[in-house]
C-alpha cells in the first residue's frame, strides 16, 4: 500500500482537481484506491457526520465506499479554531494516524489531500510536512503556474521533502505562460533533479463558476430564471460605458456575467440581448419589469446585490482564485484534463507501481 | 422690505438703448408704456435722448435721487455700474445682464466679484441673468417681458425666466391678475427666502407662487416658509428631482431616501402647498386668490351628467375630502323641483336636461346644508343648457357666500364664454373635474395647516450624556460603523427596549447563554465585516433546545466561513426571541440640503420593494411624529385588521421622537436604522430587534 500525498506550496492550486483525476485514472487502471484528508477546512455535516466538503466531493466523484467518518478526522470548525487558539488541543495527530491506518486496509494506493500548503497546520500540531513523514507518504506537489519564480518554492519543498517528493504538476498554465514553462521552468527543474509529472493547461470551463455558487458568496436576491442558476460564468464584465460600446464589449466575451448598477436599464438590456449569462445588479436597485421579463425569456438569472459595483467586482476577483469543484460538468472535465496531461507512465514508475 | 425694488419713486435704466428689439430698449419702453408715474432716467453715454427721455452719460451725472437701478450693460461693465450705485447711494438694483455663473468659469469669477462689490457698495440686487421685475400696483414693469399682467393679488417668483414668460402669456387672455412678478435669475444676492418674506408682508399679495429648482440653505428655507405660510398660501412648483444617486447608500434608510423625500418632507413641515405641474400651480393660484378656504372636508358635487360626477367623486375619495350625504330636509327640498330620476345623494345629478335655473335652485338648496364646506359645480355642454346664464347664476351665488365654489364647465368651444364669465366674477373654472377636486383639496389642506396647533417638542434632552463616550470612541478610532454592542448601548441610552442578549464564542458558551436567557432564542453572527447579517445566512430564529443551538452555531459559522473566508468571526449573539408584534422600520438619514431626516415605514423583508416609507425633517414635533406614522399606506395594519389588536402606536411615536433627539444630539450621525422594531399591542411598547449606525460627513 502506498500513501500518495497531494500537496502544494500555497493555497488554491488545484489539489482537489488533481486528486480526483489521479484517483480516477488509478481506478481505471485497476487499482484499489482510497481518499483521505487529514485536515479539512470546509466543514459540512453528511447525515450528522462532520466531515469536509472537498473530501466529501472527491469521495463521491471516486465512488468510494469507506465510512465517511474516517475520510476527514479533523475538521476545522469555528469551534475547533477558537478552542485551539485558546489552548492546545491534544491528540489530533493520533486521530489522523488512526483514520489513515483504517483506510489503508485493502487499498493499493491511498490519496492523501493536503490543506493549504505543506507548511500550514502547525497551530493544530498538524503541519503538512509532519503529517507526510508520520504517514510515510510519497508526495506530489501541485503548483499553480504564475511565472518562473514558482521554481523557488519547488526547490524549498524538494529540500524539505527529500526522496519523498516524486515531482510536481504545474496547473493552470495559460497559453501566454506556456513559453515561460518550456524555456525556463522545465529545463531548470530538470537540472535540479525535480521531475515534472504533468502540465495542466488553463481551462475556462474548469475555471468557471456557476451562477448559484456566485450568488451564495454575494448574498444576492435572484429575480428570475431560477432554473438557470447552473449557468457557467467564465468572465466578469463591468457595465459602465455607453450602450453602443457596451454591446461590442459584451459580445466578444464568452459566457460573461455583467456587473452593473441596478438603475442602468440601457446596459442591462444590451447585456441581455448580447447573450450574457447572468446580470449582477448593484446598489440594491431593482430593475423594471420589462428587464426582468426579457431576462426570464432568455434564461438569464438577475441577481440584486446590496453593494456597489466596485465592491462586488473586488469580491468576485477574490472568489475566482479559490474555485471549488462542485458542478458535475466541471468535475468531469477537470478529471479528463488531469488524465490527459499527467505523465502516468512516469508517475507509476516513480511510485513503483505496475499496471 | 425691498420697497425700492417694487415701489421706487425713480428708476434709472443703465444701458438703455435706442435700438428697438434690444433689451435695453424694451425695458425702458416697458417702464414708460405701462404708466409708471415716478421719474425715469436713461443712462447711455452715446445718446442724448431715448424714447423721449433725456439720457445721461453715467449714473453719477443724474441730478436727482434714484431709488432703483436696472442694469442692462454688458457683463464686464456691471461691476463698475454697481460701484457707481454705491457712490450715488442707490440701495436697490435689478441686474438683467447675463454672462455670469450660467456661462462658465469666467462668468462665475465675475459673479463672485459682483457679489463682493455689491456688498461693499451697500447695494441689494435681483439677478443677474434675469428677466426683471413687475409690480402691477406701483405700475413698474422693469422687465423685457411682452406685456403687463392685470392688477391682482397673486405674487409670483421664479428661478426660470422662461417660466415667467409662459405664465404671463397664459394669464393675459384670461386677465388673471398678479400683484408682482419676479424673475430671480442666478439669485446671487436676493434669494427665494428674501422674496418670500417680502411678498408675505406685501398688502397687495394674497397668494404667493413660486418656481424653484433647488434651495441653497434647506433649514433657512423651512424657517421662512413656515413663517410665510402662516400668513398666506405659499404654492411652490419644484423641479429638478432625481434620487437615483442617493439610492445606493449602504443601509435601508439611505436606500429609501432621496432628495425628493427631503423636499416633500420640508414642504409638508413648513406648510408649503406643493404643485407638481405648471397647470397645478396655476389652478391652485386661481382658487386661493379668489375663493375663501373651506372650513372642513365636506364637499358637495352638482353635475348635469353621471360620468363627470363619478370622476369627481373618485378623486375626492383619493383625497382627504369627503362627499357626505345631504340632510334629509335638503334632499326633500331637492325632490320638489328635480325630476324623480335625478340623483339626490352626493354627487347630485340634476340630469342632462338642466337649464340655468335648475342649476341655480340646486346650488342654493345644497348650500342650505350648513355642513357642506365647499361645492364643485360640473357642467357638460348639452344642447339644452344655457352655459352663460348658468355661469352667471353660479358666479352670483358664489359672490354671496363665504364658502368656496369651484366649477368645471367641461369642453372648450361651447363653454368658452361661460368660463370667461366665471373667471371675471372670481370663480375658478377648470377643464376637468379632477382639477377642481385637487384644487379644493389643496385649499382644505392649507386650512388644516393654518388651524393646526402650535408644534410641541417633548423634552428629551437629558439622554445625550450616557451616549457621548460611545460616539467619542468611534470617532477616535476613525471608524464609520458602530459595533453591535455600541449600537445596543446608544439605543439603551435613548430609552429603546431591546431583547435580552448575551455574547458567545463557542457552541458551549452559546448553549449556556441560551439557558440563561430562556428558550426559544435567536442566534446572530457577530463580525465587523458583516453588516447585513441575514443576507449571508447569519441569523437563525426560534431555537428551542440545546441541540438547536449547537446546530445553529455550526451552520452559521460554517456558512459564513465558506462564503466569506476573509471575515473575522467574533462569535455569535444569543438573543431573547420576541414573539408577536408587528414589524416596522425607522431610521435617520442625512440630506445634503436639509440635514437629518427621520424615516418611518412598515418593516419586514419587503420594505425595499414596496418603499412604503415616509420622512420628516428633524427636529420632529409630537405632531410630526403623529402624522408620520399615519402617512404610510400600510398604517391600517397597525390599527389592526380583521379583529386584530391595535399596535402600540404611541410607542412608535415615542421612538421616532427619540431618534429625532438622537440626531440632534449627535450631528455626526450619517445613517441609522432600526429594522425591525417590533411593535407590541397597545400599551405594551416596542422592541428594537436589530439596528445599524454609522457616522460621517461632519
Amino acid at each position: 500500500m502506498i500513501s500518495l500525498y497531494v500537496g502544494s506550496t500555497g493555497g488554491y492550486t488545484g489539489k482537489s482537481l488533481v486528486s480526483m483525476g489521479l484517483g480516477h485514472k488509478f481506478k481505471q487502471d485497476g487499482f484499489k484506491v482510497g481518499y483521505f484528508k487529514p485536515v479539512g477546512i470546509l466543514p459540512i455535516k453528511v447525515n450528522t457526520i462532520l466531515t469536509d466538503t472537498d473530501a466529501w466531493r472527491i469521495y463521491r466523484a471516486l465512488e468510494l465506499k469507506d465510512p465517511i467518518s474516517e475520510i476527514c478526522p479533523v475538521v476545522l470548525t469555528q469551534e475547533l479554531a477558537v478552542k485551539s487558539y485558546r489552548k492546545d488541543v491534544k491528540g489530533l495527530l493520533a486521530k489522523v494516524v488512526k483514520s489513515h491506518n483504517f483506510l489503508s486496509q485493502d487499498k493499493d494506493i491511498l490519496l492523501v489531500g493536503g490543506y493549504g500548503s505543506i507548511y500550514t497546520g502547525s497551530f493544530l500540531g498538524l503541519q503538512g510536512i509532519k503529517v507526510i513523514k508520520r504517514l510515510n507518504a510519497k508526495v506530489v506537489i501541485v503548483v499553480k503556474y504564475e511565472g518562473e519564480y514558482i521554481v523557488d518554492y519547488v526547490l524549498q519543498a524538494q529540500k524539505d521533502l527529500g526522496e519523498r517528493l516524486l515531482g510536481v504538476i504545474l496547473n493552470n498554465v495559460t497559453p501566454e505562460l506556456r513559453e515561460s514553462v518550456d524555456e525556463y521552468a522545465l529545463p531548470f527543474l530538470k537540472r535540479k533533479g525535480v521531475d515534472i509529472l504533468g502540465i495542466l493547461p488553463h481551462d475556462s470551463i474548469v475555471g468557471s463558476i456557476t451562477v448559484e455558487e456566485m450568488n451564495e458568496m454575494l448574498g444576492g436576491k435572484v429575480l428570475c430564471s431560477h432554473d438557470r442558476m447552473s449557468n457557467l460564468v467564465e468572465h466578469f464584465l463591468i457595465g459602465a460605458m455607453q450602450v453602443d460600446k457596451a454591446m461590442e464589449y459584451f459580445r466578444k466575451t464568452r459566457n460573461n456575467a455583467v456587473i452593473v448598477g441596478g438603475d442602468r436599464a440601457d446596459i442591462q438590456l444590451s447585456a441581455i440581448e448580447s447573450g450574457s449569462v447572468c446580470l449582477i445588479l448593484t446598489g440594491e436597485l431593482y430593475p423594471s419589469e420589462i428587464i426582468i421579463s426579457r431576462a426570464e425569456q432568455k434564461g438569464i438569472p438577475i441577481l440584486v446585490v446590496r453593494e456597489d459595483t466596485y465592491s462586488i467586482a473586488k469580491k468576485l476577483e477574490k472568489l475566482s482564485i479559490r474555485l471549488r469543484l462542485r458542478d458535475t460538468a466541471k468535475v468531469a472535465r477537470g478529471m479528463d484534463l488531469v488524465i490527459k496531461h499527467v505523465n502516468f507512465p512516469l508517475l507509476y514508475e516513480k511510485l513503483g507501481m505496475k499496471t | 422690505m425691498l420697497s425700492n425694488i417694487f415701489n421706487p419713486k425713480s428708476i434709472a435704466v443703465i444701458g438703455a438703448s435706442r435700438t428697438p428689439g434690444k433689451v435695453g430698449y424694451d425695458i425702458l419702453e416697458n417702464i414708460i408704456q405701462y404708466g409708471y408715474e415716478g421719474s425715469v432716467y436713461a443712462i447711455n453715454p452715446n445718446a442724448s435722448e431715448i424714447l423721449g427721455i433725456k439720457s445721461y452719460p453715467s449714473l453719477l451725472d443724474v441730478p436727482g435721487k434714484i431709488d432703483l437701478a436696472v442694469v442692462v450693460v454688458p457683463s464686464k461693465n456691471v461691476i463698475e455700474v454697481i460701484g457707481q450705485c454705491g457712490a450715488k447711494e442707490i440701495d436697490s438694483a435689478i441686474v438683467i445682464t447675463a454672462g455670469f455663473r450660467e456661462s462658465g468659469l469666467e462668468g462665475a469669477k465675475l459673479e463672485n466679484e459682483l457679489i463682493k462689490k455689491a456688498k461693499e457698495s451697500g447695494v441689494r440686487f435681483i439677478g443677474p441673468n434675469c428677466l426683471g421685475v413687475i409690480d402691477t400696483h406701483s405700475k413698474v414693469n422693469a422687465s423685457f417681458a411682452a406685456g403687463m399682467p392685470a392688477k391682482g393679488s397673486i405674487g409670483f417668483f421664479s428661478q426660470s425666466g422662461a417660466l415667467c414668460l409662459a405664465i404671463l402669456d397664459r394669464a393675459l387672455p384670461d386677465e388673471i391678475g398678479f400683484s408682482k412678478f419676479i424673475s430671480m435669475g442666478n439669485k446671487s444676492d436676493i434669494s427665494d427666502t428674501d422674496i418670500m418674506l417680502a411678498l408675505a408682508e406685501d398688502d397687495n399679495t394674497r397668494v404667493i407662487l413660486g418656481y424653484i429648482e433647488g434651495v441653497s440653505d434647506g433649514r433657512r428655507f423651512m424657517e421662512v416658509a413656515s413663517e410665510v405660510s402662516r400668513k398666506k398660501p405659499l404654492i411652490i412648483l419644484k423641479s429638478g428631482i432625481t434620487s437615483s444617486g442617493a439610492k445606493a447608500a449602504s443601509s435601508h434608510t439611505g436606500a429609501l431616501a432621496g432628495r425628493e423625500a427631503a423636499f416633500d418632507a420640508a414642504f409638508k413641515q413648513s406648510g408649503v402647498i406643493r404643485a407638481h405641474t405648471i397647470n397645478e400651480l396655476f389652478n391652485y393660484a386661481l382658487a386661493f386668490a379668489n375663493q375663501p378656504l373651506p372650513r372642513g372636508p365636506y364637499v358637495a358635487i352638482i353635475t348635469n351628467s353621471g360620468g363627470p360626477g363619478i370622476l369627481a367623486a373618485d378623486a375626492c375619495d383619493k383625497s382627504d375630502l369627503q362627499l357626505i350625504p345631504l340632510h334629509k330636509e335638503i334632499v326633500d327640498e331637492l325632490r320638489t323641483f328635480l325630476p324623480p330620476v335625478a340623483s339626490f345623494y352626493n354627487p347630485i345629478d340634476i340630469l342632462g336636461d338642466s337649464g340655468a335655473d335648475r342649476y341655480e335652485k340646486a346650488l342654493n338648496t345644497v348650500l342650505k346644508d350648513e355642513r357642506i364646506n365647499g361645492v364643485i359645480v360640473l357642467l357638460t355642454p348639452t344642447a339644452v343648457v344655457d352655459v352663460d346664464a348658468t355661469a352667471m347664476a353660479v358666479a352670483h351665488i358664489a359672490s354671496l357666500i363665504d364658502r368656496p365654489i369651484l366649477t368645471s364647465f367641461m369642453g372648450k368651444k361651447s363653454v368658452e364664454s361661460g368660463s370667461k364669465i366665471l373667471m371675471k366674477y372670481n370663480v375658478p373654472n377648470y377643464s376637468y373635474p379632477e382639477e377642481a377636486v385637487s384644487t379644493l383639496h389643496a385649499m382644505y389642506r392649507y386650512k388644516v395647516w393654518i388651524n393646526r396647533q402650535e408644534k410641541t417638542y417633548p423634552p428629551l434632552n437629558k439622554l445625550k450624556e450616557k451616549a457621548v463616550y460611545i460616539f467619542d470612541k468611534v470617532r477616535e478610532e476613525r471608524r464609520e460603523r458602530f459595533t453591535e454592542s455600541e449600537v445596543h448601548d446608544v439605543l439603551n441610552a435613548y430609552g429603546f427596549s431591546q431583547p435580552k442578549s448575551l455574547f458567545a464564542r463557542t457552541s458551549e458558551e452559546a448553549v449556556a447563554a441560551a439557558k440563561g436567557i430562556g428558550y426559544p432564542v435567536v442566534m446572530k453572527i457577530v463580525s465587523p465585516h458583516i453588516v447585513h447579517k441575514s443576507d449571508i445566512g447569519g441569523v437563525r430564529t426560534n431555537l428551542n433546545s440545546k441541540k438547536d443551538v449547537e446546530n445553529a452555531f455550526f451552520d452559521i459559522t460554517t456558512h459564513v466561513r465558506n462564503i466569506m473566508p476573509a471575515a473575522y468571526i467574533y462569535g455569535v449573539i444569543i438573543q431573547e426571541m420576541i414573539r408577536g408584534g408587528k414589524e416596522v422600520i425607522m431610521g435617520i438619514t442625512k440630506d445634503p440640503q436639509f440635514g437629518h431626516m427621520v424615516m418611518f415605514g412598515l418593516g419586514g423583508i419587503y420594505v425595499e420593494v414596496l418603499k412604503d416609507v415616509s420622512f420628516r425633517i428633524v427636529p420632529l414635533s409630537q405632531e410630526d411624529a403623529h402624522d408620520l406614522v399615519r402617512e404610510t399606506k400600510t398604517f391600517p395594519l397597525l390599527r389592526g385588521v380583521r379583529g386584530e389588536a391595535e399596535a402600540d402606536i404611541e410607542a412608535i411615536e415615542r421612538a421616532l421622537l427619540q431618534l429625532s433627539q438622537l440626531s440632534i444630539d449627535f450631528p455626526q450621525i450619517f445613517e441609522a436604522d432600526i429594522n425591525p422594531l417590533l411593535v407590541m399591542k397597545r400599551g405594551e411598547g416596542a422592541v428594537a430587534i436589530d439596528a445599524r449606525f454609522s457616522i460621517g460627513g461632519e
